[in-house]
């Protein structure tokens, strides 16, 4: 299904032109623009694929390429992420299941030269952080290009349709979507050279220069070549442990806000959610937004983690907010049917008799991110555990420079915060990248000052506190 | 960790902890293994997991042999039956008459050694291997008794094993030096204290010539940086042998337990102890690969790893009692063979420790051919 009407979003002038493609033999209609696994389930399609093991049906889950649950075989090639692969007219789309047989092609790839493309800094991903480092380093003459594996520019910005806090210059009382257009304009009026759908597959040394090696639309190898890397990656969504944690319709709060807020797709009719920090709770609110009955919201801590405000909005909506509550199990026949979730004690056990049996078709998983460090530990990059980060995190100093000297981080990648802070993290990359390649004046240092103490302020609140002492474990002094 | 051992033995990848087992299983009682990471992390969970009776001297192909014999049953020996050797052959492909003239050489000592390899066509090779780009083929070599094996799953039955049988295995424990008094060995001094011990197996492979060197052995050993792939899984059959192909990079390819295609070719890097992953050999990986077997640009790389191949002169590895020191035994340099040849390797030092002689070729390896000027013929090596 597809949402018709929205109080913020117009996805009648989002939309592309139709085509057709075919799921199983069978014509179904997509728009130009949006991705394979998008468009099916817009036809109602949850099911993608089914494991090798146990046969058991898989479906979406992250909506942003990164955890592997929507692999179907497109055009005869197995393994595609069909929730970053746009559609295309006359694309045939099989569900995949277990392991799938090499294609029969006897004929040899013909090896083209890779496209070099060479710059002062290459930065991958195209999220706040990493526009944010794009515009500074670009502003101080650096040669820049960008480049994400998504079709969007704007990171989880694309999918946040409420106004940001903070300080009037940090973007306060801007929806996010509208931020991404602000980032983005200016990126390309600096001159940034982005490639989208490209995903970075490695980061070498070749010579003098470290080169960043991307695939472009799951086709065409290219090579970037520059002084410096920023790595802005971002997060990928948590999984809990619970019965039938995997069957479609159990699904990353993100990749809720992908289907209804990036692509006008209805994500079910009625939802749960687990956990009630920001992420679950602007996640009601955008649900409700969008028309979604959301059931409750179910918190394992004896308190909500969002901001006040944020909570207050939805229970004021009648949205009840369940703490002291888990998810004990999804059911269903191939697709969430019921939650079963159930009080817990203090010792985190559930308590027999509390269970109650909810009927919903979509559970949305808000219990947090964990930094995407994947290319960052292959470059070599010192990582560290920082519970209070998200996991395993990647050592840097206050430059935001990581153990490989002209590898940069920032964002959710050095660690769980906010576009807020990954902007400023961003900001202070992009300057000390530009100063590192020789481009930026001294005079630079004042402005990564300033971006720094900004850090400071941000993080003095009650919820900056935890990430303080995550920092401890990481920065290198 | 014990202070006084019979037997320590340096390094705790496939040949020092086989080696062990070997002695345990002859009566040794007080052995003990030190390693300076983890037991495996070395060579042996690097290595691309082949094991093949496919060479083309007597010694190696003898050594194959009963290695592969004792492949077949170590899941059993070792009360671990999760592990298993799985007999799927090796496949060379053919694509000039010279190379077609050399590997019929070949078969036929082989024959005469008992291992039913023979030259096949390529039509016949595609059978065995449905996905092969056959075009340039014009022959191949097949043996289907030589397979491959799971270095994690040996080197953790072995373990589970090794601690029943009371052998010590120390994690984390660096032999900072081999102590010799009198021309006698009498420990080794670790980073977590000194050891006494009457005999020592240096089985360092990479390492090994740096703890001879402070003893002021010099035996031809250096570190050369191999790399290998993983790829994603895809239907389990698809490419049951390892298939080589020395024409596309001297490339070794087969599919593992769980549908991963793992692999390398033989760009190699060095001597040098970085263990980089390069782009170079990426790009190359891929190109060869695909000529080989052309769908293979369906499948994503999901890993690339270094490791090394600790390569002597002859790419033969360097085995034997050390006759400067009494009770100092090396067994290193297997340039890229160490775990297939660990089984019979084992067997034979193991008998060389405890009888003093052993009926396997292990004269091959003498360590001091390279002083002597008696290089052997170049052991068959891709990868």
């Amino acid at each position: 299904m597809r949402i018709q009407e929205h109080p913020i979003l117009d996805f009648s002038k989002k939309r592309g032109r139709k085509v057709t493609i075919y799921f199983e033999g069978e014509p179904i209609e997509a728009y130009e623009g949006e991705p394979i696994a998008e468009a099916l389930h817009a036809a109602g399609i949850r099911i993608l694929n089914y494991t090798h093991e146990k046969n058991r049906p898989r479906g979406l889950f992250c909506a942003i390429g990164k955890c592997s649950s929507c692999l179907m075989v497109v055009n005869g090639i197995p393994n595609t992420r069909t929730c970053i692969t746009l559609v295309e007219d006359g694309l045939r789309i099989e569900r995949q299941h277990g392991s799938q047989p090499l294609p029969k092609d006897y004929k040899p790839p013909s090896w083209k030269e890779a496209e070099k493309r060479e710059a002062d800094i290459i930065i991958v991903g195209g999220g706040p952080a990493g526009l944010m480092a794009g515009i500074k380093a670009a502003e101080k003459g650096a040669k820049v290009i960008l480049m994400d594996e998504n079709p969007l520019l704007g990171g989880q910005l694309v999918k946040q349709t409420h106004k940001f806090f903070g300080k009037r210059d940090q973007f306060a009382g801007v929806r996010g979507i509208k931020i991404a257009e602000i980032l983005e304009k200016e990126a390309k009026e600096k001159g940034v050279e982005i490639h989208l759908e490209t995903s970075a597959i490695g980061i070498f040394q070749v010579g003098e220069k470290r080169m960043v090696a991307a695939i472009k639309k799951n086709k065409k190898l290219m090579e970037f070549y520059g002084k410096a890397v920023i790595v802005a990656t971002g997060a990928m969504e948590k999984m809990i442990p619970f019965e039938n944690n995997d069957l479609p319709g159990v699904y990353g709060a993100g990749a809720i806000q992908t289907l209804m807020n990036t692509y006008g797709i209805e994500p079910g009719k009625r939802v749960l959610i687990v956990g009630a920090g920001n992420v679950g709770v602007i996640l009601a609110y955008q649900l409700l937004q969008a028309k979604v009955n959301v059931v409750a919201v179910v918190e394992a801590m004896p308190k909500v983690g969002a901001y006040f405000v944020h909570a207050a909005k939805i229970r004021r909506l009648g949205v009840p907010i369940l703490t002291r509550h888990t998810i004990l199990r999804a059911e269903g026949n191939g697709k969430v049917e019921h939650a079963v979730i159930a009080q817990i004690d203090e010792k985190w056990r559930p308590i027999p008799g509390t269970e109650k049996r909810l009927d919903v078709d979509v559970i949305a998983l808000a219990v947090g991110l964990r930094p995407s460090i994947e290319l960052l530990h292959q470059a070599g990059a010192q990582i560290t555990y920082a519970r209070e980060l998200g996991g395993y995190v990647v050592r840097h100093d206050e430059r935001m420079e990581t153990t490989v000297r002209g590898l940069f981080v920032a964002g959710d990648s050095s660690g769980i915060e906010e576009a807020t802070t990954a902007m400023l993290e961003g900001k202070i990359a992009g300057l000390s990248a530009a100063l590192f390649v020789g481009k930026a004046k001294p005079d630079t240092y004042e402005e990564i000052l300033q971006a720094q103490r900004d850090l400071d302020e941000f993080r003095s609140g009650p919820f900056g506190k935890h990430i303080l002492e995550g920092l401890k474990k990481v920065m290198i002094k | 960790m014990k202070s006084k051992v019979d037997i320590a033995i340096i390094g705790g990848g496939i040949i020092g902890l086989m080696t062990a087992f070997e002695l345990a299983k002859r009566g040794e009682e007080s052995i003990a293994v030190y390693e300076k990471r983890y037991i495996g992390s070395g060579s042996t969970f690097r290595c691309g997991t082949g094991i093949r009776q496919q060479f083309g001297d007597p010694a190696n192909i003898q050594m194959m042999k009963r290695s592969v014999e004792k492949w077949k049953t170590l899941g059993e020996d070792m009360e671990f039956p999760k592990f298993k050797f799985a007999q799927t052959g090796y496949l060379f492909l053919l694509y000039s008459e010279k190379e077609v003239e050399n590997f019929k050489k070949n078969v036929q000592l082989q024959n005469s050694y008992g291992i039913p390899s023979r030259i096949i066509s390529p039509e016949e090779a595609r059978e065995i291997v449905p996905g092969l780009d056959i075009s340039e083929v014009i022959a191949a070599s097949w043996n289907h008794t030589d397979g491959k094996a799971n270095p994690f799953l040996a080197v953790y039955g072995l373990s589970r094993a090794l601690k029943r049988m009371d052998v010590e295995i120390n994690e984390y424990t660096e032999v900072q030096e081999i102590m010799v008094k009198d021309s006698r060995i009498t420990g080794v001094k670790t980073s977590k204290g000194e050891v006494k011990a009457d005999i020592v197996l240096n089985a360092a492979n990479a390492w090994a010539k740096i703890l001879n060197q402070k003893l002021g052995l010099d035996f031809p050993i250096e570190p050369y940086k191999h790399q290998g792939i993983v790829t994603e899984p895809f239907k389990l059959g698809e490419i049951k042998p390892m298939v080589v192909s020395f024409k596309y990079g001297g490339a070794y390819l087969t599919q593992k337990a769980n549908g991963g295609l793992i692999g390398g070719i033989a760009l190699k890097y060095g001597p040098t102890w970085d263990l980089t992953p390069t782009y170079e050999f990426l790009r190359e990986v891929s190109k060869n690969f695909t000529k080989i077997i052309p769908a293979l640009k369906y499948m994503s790389i999901i890993r690339q790893w270094g490791g090394y191949y600790a390569e002597t002169p002859d790419h033969n590895a360097v085995i034997g009692k050390i006759e400067e020191i009494e009770g100092y035994y090396l067994a290193a340099g297997f340039s890229g063979h160490g775990f297939m040849l660990a089984p019979a390797v084992a067997e034979g030092m193991a008998e060389l420790i405890t009888k003093g002689h052993t009926s396997l070729p292990l004269d091959f390896y003498d360590p001091y051919r390279f002083k002597r000027g008696e290089l052997r013929e170049q052991a068959i090596q891709m990868g």
